[in-house]
């Protein structure tokens, strides 16, 4: 029972990260290979700010979503000046930018080895320690994102957004400015993901810069080229599935050292298939 | 000098990324497909020199092979990937996915099959050096060098004065003439990326026998190299070599005063700035 | 409001080695249809990408009831009143019918990225109204019928429809059509000439790229002839139709 309230607090974890990579990627069609670095930042953010005891639990997942947002903001930051194709330079750039600074600001990150002891999430005084009891605020949360994911698909910016991914040239000529709307949904999905990173610290009370590295944005990606681009729905079935595969793995036997790079293999063949097969994954719309 | 050495040694790197920019650059505006797998092929590259000589094939005859191998490799990714996504019209993010997946399955077949650690490829004169003033460089460090300059020399000669290369350099400058030029294009596009990937062997298998190998080390490469292309002026080719020796040895004369570990978010930075201070690169002609 | 309405000055732009646009200079007078004519090549859409932002030319400039564009950005030209469409259309094919519209419809704060998770609310009675607004559009082009299918479902005329109505959208006065009319049949021509002289009479301006003489003759008050990038003739077009020079020059002497 444990085992399986583990598995669908991670899941809900990695949902809400899928919701801001459809948000990007799915929605928008900004191509990103830095989210794991961003939710890495969510991650360490509260971390940080609650091993410290610097900041109670909701403090510190404000910080990370304002964090995260800013962080993403820096990363539309060159394509202030630049067409869109390069985004897929800076974030690249930002994602190993990011693990070096997990790596090596040892006194803040505990470098390589990570940060061991992160407290449980606190909400209002009680100490959500096991599964049964996190998974009510991780499930609190994600509905909430889940209504916002929602409501900002549905709202004239979500509708922007849609056309952007269409066609910039004639959202320009419609007189509208494509690179204020990327900025605001690099904003808003920043705190997606800062939301997740958040939840996944406090969860697993141990985080290392190998949870956050490329190999990780790569999985999130995967969950909604599997999922689906662009539908709630997607968002959920991606994660769901994409964080059993390591569990459904395990039970073959496979040298522990060939399992990470078979794993990697795996991502990197569905993102393949299903953009040569199905690219409207399970259950969204085409890319 | 430790300067004068660091500078140097920025300087081999500088090269053979340089080779990745101009080949990147190439397959990016004839294709219009951001090859992120390039990175894959110079991984490729190096594990294919590494397990040919460790099967007693002399170096030399291994590099031969493994341009072949590259060749291949990268005509492969077009042919089954890129042109079939394209004759289904798919939007420039599925290719760029497709091309991500690409690299992934490459690198880590590497890791699966080789094991994610250093490997070395056997060949007793690669720790000979030679002086030359008060730096001093190793046998693989000069030819790497050389070959880099040759194979860049050849590349612009190849992209002036044949006709394959003038219709590619027409399709890269042109939008209106890309359309008319597309109604051809396969053949032109395998080309170019059987050409690209293939050179990029030579680099790939010098770089690895100076430093040894590793399945992931081709993305900072890349990731360089992209930086180079667009800061060196989008589509020039000599903006992309040049701008990689400055970023190279900029990146290893930087660790004269900052530590190694960030001088790749230190390159990083100074792109972030400079794509913000002049967008259209270094070496831009004339702002169209 | 002193000078013309729209004022193309000496506007020259190069590309490589080809000369688009080549000292080009006219006027267009308001709440009259101006046709941009001329053989392939002309820069009858370069004309189009310099006057809405798209291009800045090497010299010259172009005037909006007095104010200088050419250093502007497109979205400025937007907010002062002109819009263009495309000749490949560039509809937003996987958006309904009605979100191509929305999406023209101008705003102020109601496309702001946290609006609809800080004021769902209001977002919600936004959003009603722009479709409400983006219906009524649909509804004088005559597409309100189609108002929910995805674009790639319409004809090719529906969907030429559409970017007219795109542009009524925008709330632009002078509206930049690039060829509205080609590729359309008999019936649906139709409907366009008719959209156009309707919205003329509601106090539109426009400028037209269009091959068509015969439908030249029918639309426009005053014509444009390009040629090379030049600006060889403007006038009435029966007098322009009628000169056998640029006759010559349109049919390549086919004539």
């Amino acid at each position: 029972m444990n085992f399986f309230l583990s598995y669908l607090a991670i899941a809900e974890i990695y949902a809400l990260a899928s919701m801001s990579t459809n948000l990007l990627v799915g929605v928008t069609g900004i191509f990103s290979v830095s989210q794991g670095a961003i939710f890495g930042i969510g991650a360490y953010t509260v971390g940080i700010l609650t091993l410290n005891d610097w900041a109670s639990f909701p403090v510190a997942m404000a910080a990370a979503l304002i964090l995260c947002a800013l962080t993403n903001l820096a990363v539309a930051l060159p394509a202030l000046r630049i067409a869109g194709d390069y985004f897929v330079v800076t974030s690249f750039g930002i994602q190993i930018a990011a693990t070096a600074v997990f790596m090596n600001l040892t006194d803040i990150t505990g470098g390589a080895s990570g940060l061991a002891g992160v407290p449980p999430p606190n909400v209002f005084g009680r100490d959500l320690d096991e599964p049964g009891a996190f998974i009510l605020l991780s499930s609190i949360v994600l509905a909430a994102a889940a209504l916002f994911f929602w409501l900002v698909l549905r709202s004239p910016f979500g509708r922007l957004i849609n056309a952007i991914r269409e066609d910039e040239l004639a959202v320009t000529a419609a007189g509208k400015s494509v690179l204020a709307a990327k900025v605001g949904v690099s904003a808003l999905s920043g705190m997606f993901v800062g939301l997740a990173g958040g939840l996944y610290a406090g969860f697993l009370s141990f985080i290392d810069p190998g949870s956050f590295d490329i190999d990780a944005s790569i999985l999130l990606l995967t969950m909604i080229v599997v999922g689906g681009a662009r539908t709630l729905a997607g968002s959920l079935i991606g994660p769901a599935l994409l964080t059993a595969l390591p569990q459904v793995l395990s039970v073959l036997p496979i040298p522990s050292d060939a399992a990470g790079p078979l794993r990697q293999i795996l991502y990197g063949l569905m993102l393949i298939a299903f953009m040569l097969f199905r690219p409207q994954g399970i259950a969204g719309r085409r890319l | 000098m430790l300067f004068l050495d660091l500078l140097a040694d920025g300087v081999v790197t500088g090269c053979a990324v340089g080779v990745v920019a101009v080949t990147f650059t190439m397959i990016y505006s004839t294709t219009r497909v951001f090859h992120v797998a390039h990175a894959g092929i110079y991984t490729v590259a190096g594990y294919s020199t590494w397990f040919l000589t460790t099967r007693g094939l002399p170096f030399w005859l291994a590099i031969i092979c493994s341009i072949a191998v590259c060749a291949a490799v990268g005509a492969l990714i077009q042919h089954q990937l890129y042109t079939r996504l394209a004759r289904r019209d798919a939007p420039p993010l599925v290719l760029l996915i497709a091309s991500l997946g690409a690299l992934v399955v490459i690198q880590n077949l590497m890791a699966a099959l080789f094991s994610p650690n250093i490997l070395q490829i056997p060949a007793d004169w690669r720790v000979l050096t030679v002086g030359i003033g008060s730096i001093r460089l190793s046998m693989p460090q000069i030819l790497l060098a050389v070959s880099s300059l040759v194979i860049f020399a050849g590349l612009l000669a190849w992209s002036r004065y044949t006709s394959l290369g003038k219709r590619t350099r027409a399709v890269a400058a042109n939008e209106f003439l890309a359309e008319i030029t597309r109604l051809e294009p396969r053949r032109v596009y395998i080309t170019v990326m059987a050409i690209a990937s293939g050179v990029l062997a030579v680099p790939g298998s010098l770089t690895a026998l100076d430093h040894g190998l590793q399945p992931y080390t081709g993305t900072l490469v890349l990731l360089t190299a992209t930086i180079a292309m667009i800061a060196g002026g989008m589509g020039n080719l000599f903006g992309a070599f040049v701008t990689s020796v400055i970023l190279a040895a900029l990146q290893t004369t930087s660790t004269l005063v900052i530590p190694g570990q960030w001088s790749i978010a230190a390159t990083f930075g100074l792109f972030v700035i400079l794509m913000i201070v002049a967008p259209t690169g270094l070496f831009a002609r004339r702002p169209r | 409001m002193s000078g013309p309405y729209l004022d193309v000055t000496g506007v020259s732009k190069r590309f490589g080695g080809l000369q688009a646009l080549d000292d080009c200079s006219f006027a267009i007078e308001p709440g009259q249809i101006t046709c941009l004519v001329g053989p392939n090549g002309a820069g009858k859409t370069s004309v189009f990408n310099v006057i809405t932002g798209f291009i800045r030319p090497d010299a010259g400039q172009v005037r909006f009831r007095g104010q200088v564009l050419t250093r502007m950005g497109s979205r400025r030209i937007v907010g002062l009143g002109i819009c263009r469409s495309f000749q490949n259309l560039r509809l937003f094919a996987d958006l309904s019918v009605l979100d191509n519209v929305t999406v023209y419809l101008p705003s102020r704060t109601d496309e702001n990225p946290f609006r609809p998770i800080l004021r769902p609310i209001r977002t919600e009675i936004e959003r009603k109204r722009r479709m409400a607004a983006a219906m009524s559009i649909l509804e004088e082009v005559g597409l309100a019928h189609r108002a929910r299918d995805a674009v790639r479902n319409l004809s090719y005329g529906e969907q030429k429809l559409l970017c007219v109505a795109r542009l009524m959208a925008s709330g632009a006065e002078l509206l930049l059509l690039d060829e509205p009319t080609s590729g359309l049949s008999a019936q649906a021509l139709e409907a366009m000439i008719a959209l156009v002289l309707r919205l003329k009479a509601a106090g539109r301006t426009f400028l037209v790229v269009e091959h068509n003489t015969r439908i030249v003759q029918r639309l426009a008050d005053s014509v444009v002839f390009l040629h090379q990038g030049h600006v060889l003739a403007q006038g009435e077009p029966a007098a322009i139709v009628a000169d056998p020079k640029l006759g010559e020059i349109y049919f390549g002497g086919a004539l």
